[in-house]
Parts: structure tokens; C-alpha cells; sequence
């Protein structure tokens, strides 16, 4: 399961720091967050080298946004709503590329079920809703708390709970029919 | 007790790929060291929710010093209030959503899916109950002027409140496009319903509320637009 290594108290004194430009802040935060966030962008169905793409994309969207960080709410959320959106503006642009029919030789490589499941959770997983897939992937891989992954994903505890019950549930009914056939 | 789904999926999530390599956060930190600046971060919540409703104040009176006041003249004392009350509700809700959206990861206090309805309601609920259901003579003729004052006072306020945001609102969406659209239109509902000589219910409702609805249309497709944008 996804670990929490990463006390909220010492983030929030790192993130004030960096914001008042303190060089050895900031790589202390990369050192601490940048591991969490290639798990989460590689759990989101993009390959390795696009994870490390977007992990660069979202450090630069961090940086620039980084006044609009208040020392009185949790990190942790602050910084996955800005990696949620990385992911979310990534896929747009593969949907982009997608639609213009430029040949797949082009594409720098697509997101989602590129990689071959390695097994049969993995390819249950991928089957689920984005919204579904990104609240467990926030619950289980980040180690996110219910309120967290509410924050992150602007959204509420209670819709949060719901698309992981819902996953939960499709994962169980498609494990057991898995099971039926073998 | 933890079910065999649990322990499945314990095992995928600890499966997932390694963490990025050394490279690539050595890349990170001499990218963004070379333009690390000292930041000065965002207000409170409340902080800004006020800022909102000062624009609201200062700007609906402001204007409404220099417009005409005809219906300050034709509104009963009680109808001011409860008008004033409901388009004030609505801008605080509107406010706080924007608040709150332009730091990510923070606590929604207030949803657009409830926003939007209840203000709409309020101001249909409010117009219908308090004031006469007559039809003026001509209709049309003295509802696009109506309209089209509404449209230029909201453009307007839309300029203001979103210098105040320029420094949030980081990600455009047609949430937060809808939510501009919002306040910018109770702002300049409130200012038409002060200066209009017309304080009849079809009127009030079909161009001041049709264009409140425009408004609001228009923000969330330009959201839409910036949000397609940003992830070009």
C-alpha cells in the first residue's frame, strides 16, 4: 500500500521556505515529493519516460503557482490538485494528437493500456472510470487520506467514499466472474 | 479484516513503477532554482471573499452614483432589501467558491452544483413574489436597451474581479468561468435593478435574468476555451 512517510508539519515550514526563495527548501522538497508523484503519474496509466515528462511539466506548474500555497492548509493536497491537473491537461493533448490522425509513429507514446496489464488487477483497474481509477490510485498508491483526495480533486468526502465504493464493487463483481471462468 | 480485493490491490499499488530517477530531479531542482525568486502568498479565504464583496459595494455604488436611479424611486423600501439581500447572498456564494478555487487542494465550502441553482432560484423566487406581473406596452423594445446596460456594467465588473484574481484561479475551467460569470452578473443585476424604470416581473425576469443566465453561459464556455488552451 501507499506510504506516508511525509510529515505535513515539516512540508508546510519546506513550502514557506520556498516561498521565501530558500534554495535548500526547495531541494528538499523535490528529494521528498518527486517520488510520490512519479507513483502517481505512473499508476495513471502513463508509461515511464511520459511519467518522468509530467513529473518535470507539474514541478514547473508547482514553482509557478506557488504563491497561491497557504501555510495554514495541508501540502500534500495542494500539491496533487497540481499534479492532478498535469495528468488531466496530458491526456487532452494525446486526445488532440489522437484526433488529428497523425500516425501513431508520431505519437510520443499513448497514455492508457499501451503498457500490456502486467495482471489481471492491473487490467481491472485500467477498466474503471478515470474518476473511479484516480480516486483509488490517490487512496492506495499516494497513501492519500479520504479528505486529502477530496481537496486534491475539489470535490467532497462523501463522492470521494462513493467512487471508491463504486470501484471497489466492480473491481469484486469482475474479480469473481474471473474466477467463474477459470 | 482486510478481504483478498484489499490485499490485491495492496500488492498493485505497491508494485507501481520506481521513483523517478536521479536525473530527473537533479533536472527539476537546476531548473527551477535558477528562477527562484522570493513569493508572497495568497491572502486567507475570507480575506479574499471580502475583496469581492468590497468590489461589490464600492463598484455597484459607485456606478449607481452616476447612473440613473429610477428604480430606487419605484422599489418600496421592503423590496429593496429583499432584492438587496438575495443578489448579496449571491455574490458571497459566488465569492467564496472563487475564494476557494484559487488555492488548488483547498476546501470547496461551497459547490457550484448548489451556487448556481440556489442563486438562480432566489432571484426568480424574489422577482416573481414581490413585484407586479404586468406586461409593459413594449416589451422588447424596452428590454434589449435593459439587457444589453446589464451586459456592458457585467463586462465591467468581470475586468475587476478578475484583476483581484489574477493572482489565483491558476487553472481555468468552466466551473470557474461560470462562477465569474456569476458574480460579474448579480454585480450588475443589482446595479440595473436600482437604475430601471421598468420594476415589472416578466421584464425583471425574461432581460435581466435571461442575461444573468447569458452571462453565466459565456463564462463557463470561456472557461472551457482557456482550460482546452492551457493543456495545448
Amino acid at each position: 500500500m501507499g506510504e506516508r512517510p511525509i510529515d505535513d508539519r515539516e512540508l508546510r515550514a519546506l513550502m514557506t521556505r520556498y516561498q521565501a526563495a530558500d534554495p535548500a527548501a526547495l531541494e528538499e522538497l523535490v528529494r521528498r515529493i518527486s517520488p510520490p508523484l512519479a507513483r502517481y503519474f505512473s499508476a495513471s496509466r502513463f508509461g515511464r519516460a511520459q511519467s518522468e515528462d509530467l513529473l518535470q511539466d507539474c514541478w514547473i506548474r508547482i514553482h509557478r503557482s506557488r504563491h497561491t500555497y497557504r501555510a495554514t492548509e495541508p501540502v500534500m493536497p495542494w500539491i496533487y490538485a497540481i499534479a492532478r491537473h498535469t495528468r488531466l491537461d496530458a491526456y487532452r493533448r494525446y486526445r488532440r494528437l489522437e484526433s488529428r490522425e497523425i500516425s501513431m509513429a508520431e505519437l510520443p507514446e499513448r497514455p492508457a493500456q499501451t503498457p500490456a496489464p502486467a495482471d489481471d488487477i492491473e487490467r481491472l483497474i485500467s477498466g474503471l472510470p478515470d474518476s473511479q481509477r484516480e480516486v483509488l490510485v490517490m487512496l492506495k498508491v499516494s497513501g492519500m487520506s479520504l479528505e486529502e483526495v477530496a481537496r486534491a480533486t475539489s470535490s467532497t468526502v462523501g463522492a470521494v467514499k462513493q467512487k471508491a465504493h463504486r470501484a471497489y464493487e466492480t473491481l469484486r463483481k469482475a474479480l469473481g466472474k474471473d474466477r467463474e471462468h477459470a | 479484516m482486510p478481504d483478498d480485493l484489499d490485499r490485491r490491490l495492496d500488492q498493485w499499488a505497491s508494485a507501481q513503477a520506481a521513483p523517478a530517477s536521479s536525473g530527473v530531479e537533479n533536472k527539476v531542482r537546476e531548473m527551477l532554482g535558477a528562477s527562484l525568486r522570493p513569493v508572497k502568498p495568497l491572502p486567507p479565504k475570507w480575506a479574499l471573499v471580502v475583496a469581492f464583496a468590497n468590489v461589490f459595494l464600492i463598484g455597484a455604488g459607485f456606478l449607481l452614483f452616476f447612473m440613473q436611479d429610477d428604480g430606487f424611486h419605484l422599489m418600496k423600501p421592503w423590496q429593496m432589501v429583499l432584492t438587496t439581500g438575495v443578489f448579496s447572498a449571491a455574490i458571497v456564494l459566488f465569492a467564496s467558491y472563487l475564494a476557494a478555487s484559487m488555492v488548488p487542494g483547498s476546501r470547496q465550502g461551497v459547490s457550484l452544483k448548489w451556487a448556481l441553482p440556489l442563486s438562480a432560484v432566489g432571484f426568480a423566487a424574489i422577482t416573481a413574489a414581490l413585484f407586479p406581473w404586468r406586461m409593459p406596452g413594449a416589451f422588447v423594445a424596452e428590454g434589449w436597451p435593459c439587457a444589453l446596460m446589464e451586459l456592458e456594467v457585467a463586462a465591467l465588473a468581470a475586468v475587476v474581479f478578475l484583476t483581484l484574481a489574477r493572482r489565483g484561479a491558476i487553472f481555468p475551467s468552466p466551473g470557474l468561468g461560470a462562477a465569474f460569470g456569476g458574480i460579474s452578473a448579480f454585480f450588475a443585476l443589482t446595479v440595473q435593478q436600482y437604475q430601471c424604470m421598468f420594476q415589472q416581473a416578466p421584464h425583471l425576469l425574461i432581460w435581466h435574468g435571461g442575461m444573468a443566465a447569458l452571462l453565466v453561459a459565456a463564462g463557463a464556455l470561456l472557461g472551457a476555451f482557456l482550460e482546452k488552451r492551457r493543456a495545448a
